[in-house]
């Protein structure tokens, strides 16, 4: 790299608490176009607060998000997935009662045309189809059916709701633990899934308690330990060992 | 999700070996819900008919219709809030003070103004107090962040009270003309019923294929990811109360209309027969699932029943007790159906 380039994602100082408990503290760190990293900490580092800062759910406290060098205040969800950042959330992502193509275009159906759409009639038979042709392009293939999601099974729901935030973003995607609760094959085709996505130029922030897997897929690994960044280097220079104790505190 | 969509899931196409066999044939039960519910009514209109053959006349049919007419609109606003997550213990006090204030205000513009004139000034003024007593939900629940069970427990008792202090206990008004026209219409049906008939049936199809709709069965079904997808879920919920309100307050005026006076006492156990109707309409108290069809199945039982059993001369102090044993069937059903969609997390 001759030129620096426009960081995709910036944190600047992201600060936040809840009541009297520190959960994030000065978090900095810049994400690239085309770039994997991994997010990792122990339980209470404050992984799911940062997410939740990024993609609009909570409010910093203190600290700038940037996005393409552009400083951003998300007033919701809605705000980050309009600047092109999809989150998937740990085990919530999903409606359960509704139908796959009904989650993945959830707050972005498609209406009829003509006076039925302006009126707020959904185009169903659409969105189910193109639910399916998304998710294939995102090399997710779950079998057509009007079953709710209730009714897949884990990997298949997993599958689906990972396809959902792919198939939408447009710069970032933030993926909270999606090898959760899959078998070894499930896990791999995710990981396949990542890298695809990051070839296609998007930047993932993949956050994992399963350390091979965070070391097999990611560019960078960011640590955080009570609500701090205690490291950010390139995947290279750690072993599972020296990861893990980083995210422990017993070597530093 | 619609009828459509239920039924076409017992042929699962076949190519691709497809997990949770269970919940497919469970689905297929919940799929037959409707059927069965038909199925069910039919039998109770041939039972009683059977019974006592004036079942089958025109007039007890005309009583059937408006008393599901007077109901039917609550079962419904009750269906969205039910599937949205909530419930709404106050829209019978709310039918109570609409059509009281509705009332009062009637009389205060002493309306030499024609029936037609009359009833709209009545109607409008239902619909406000209805949507104020929505709007305090609304604020009770999305602002205040009391459960809505709390929140509109709120409300109901305030709202009979209120209506008993406006009304000072009595009926308000006494309007002949209203009485008259509330049973003029067409074949067995009054003007009445099939203002109310159309409107519920627009609104069964507002929840199932619009937007709005679709988001209030996300709000249900998991609230977390509705907000997550761009929803805004408090407002949606606010919108929801407020829509059950409205209906509240018409069905208000419906009673005006048919008792010629705002009466503090109408709507006193509707609210237990709106949810009564929604449960036996199968649509699930957790919210997200269900169908607004069930719904106006299950009030079309309830009133066949109750109207019924007068007829096949059961004494009414038993009428409350078969009521209570149709929704224990149809809970238990249910309660069988979410008990087999358990794998989900």
């Amino acid at each position: 790299m001759t030129l620096e380039r426009t960081p995709i994602l910036e944190l600047r100082n992201i600060s936040k608490s809840y009541g009297s408990v520190q959960a994030l503290t000065d978090v900095s760190f810049k994400a690239y176009a085309g770039e994997v990293i991994g997010l990792v900490g122990d339980n209470g580092a404050g992984k799911s607060t940062l997410i939740k800062t990024i993609s609009g759910v909570h409010h910093a406290d203190q600290g700038d998000l940037l996005v393409d060098g552009v400083v951003r205040h998300w007033k919701s969800p809605h705000d980050s997935m309009a600047n092109g950042i999809e989150t998937l959330y740990q085990d919530s992502g999903l409606a359960p009662d509704l139908t796959i193509g009904s989650n993945i275009f959830l707050g972005r159906e498609i209406r009829r045309s003509g006076v039925a759409g302006r009126l707020g009639f959904l185009d169903q038979k659409s969105m189910e189809r193109r639910a399916l042709d998304e998710l294939e392009k995102v090399g997710i293939s779950v079998p057509p059916s009007k079953r709710t999601v209730s009714q897949l099974s884990g990997g298949q729901r997993q599958a689906v709701a990972i396809g959902r935030a792919v198939m939408w973003a447009k710069h970032v995607i933030v993926l909270d633990e999606p090898t959760n609760h899959l078998g070894a094959r499930q896990s791999l085709e995710v990981l396949k899934v990542i890298q695809s996505a990051r070839d296609a130029g998007l930047c993932v922030l993949f956050i994992s308690h399963t350390l091979p897997h965070v070391l097999e897929v990611t560019d960078r690994i960011i640590v955080l330990r009570l609500g701090r960044v205690v490291r950010d280097s390139p995947t290279t220079d750690y072993s599972v060992e020296s990861l893990l104790g980083t995210i422990t505190g017993l070597n530093t | 999700m619609s009828v459509t969509t239920q039924e076409s899931t017992g042929e699962a196409p076949g190519q691709v070996p497809q997990p949770s066999l269970a919940g497919d044939r469970l689905r297929a039960i919940a799929g037959n819900q409707l059927t069965i519910l038909l199925l069910v009514l039919v039998a109770l209109v041939v039972f009683f008919s059977f019974k006592n053959p004036i079942f089958y006349s025109s007039a007890e049919i005309s009583n059937i219709t408006i008393d599901f007419s007077g109901l039917v609109l609550l079962a419904i606003a009750e269906t969205f809030v039910i599937v949205s997550g909530g419930i709404d213990l106050s829209v019978g006090s709310t039918v109570a003070i609409s059509g009281v204030v509705g009332a009062e205000m009637m009389i205060h513009f002493q309306a030499h103004m024609g029936l037609a004139l009359d009833l709209l000034l009545g109607t409008f003024v239902c619909l406000i107090v209805g949507t104020i007593v929505g709007a305090v939900n609304a604020i009770l629940i999305t602002v205040v962040n009391l459960v809505p069970f709390v929140a509109t427990l709120v409300t109901y008792s305030a709202g009979f009270g209120l209506a008993l202090v406006l009304s000072s206990g009595g009926d308000v008004g006494n309007n002949q003309n209203a009485i008259v026209w509330s049973a003029s219409g067409w074949w067995i049906f009054t003007w009445l019923d099939i203002i109310v008939l159309v409107g519920s049936v627009l609104l069964c199809v507002g929840l199932h294929f619009t937007r709005y709709g679709r988001f209030t069965f996300a709000i249900g079904s998991n609230a977390f990811a509705a907000r997550a997808a761009g929803i805004n879920v408090k407002r949606h919920i606010a919108s929801v109360y407020i829509l059950a309100g409205a209906l509240a307050g018409l069905t208000g005026m419906f009673f005006y209309i048919r008792i010629g006076a705002g009466s503090p006492n109408t709507g006193t156990d509707a609210n237990l027969q709106a949810i009564a109707c929604v449960v036996i309409g199968g649509v699930a108290l957790t919210g997200g699932s269900g169908n607004a069809i069930g719904t106006l199945l299950g009030c079309a039982i309830l009133t066949v029943v109750a109207d019924g059993l007068i007829f096949i001369n059961v004494p009414p102090t038993w009428k409350d007790v078969v009521v209570g044993a149709i929704i224990a069937v149809a809970a238990g059903l249910q309660a069988i159906r979410t008990t087999g969609f358990r794998s989900r997390q």
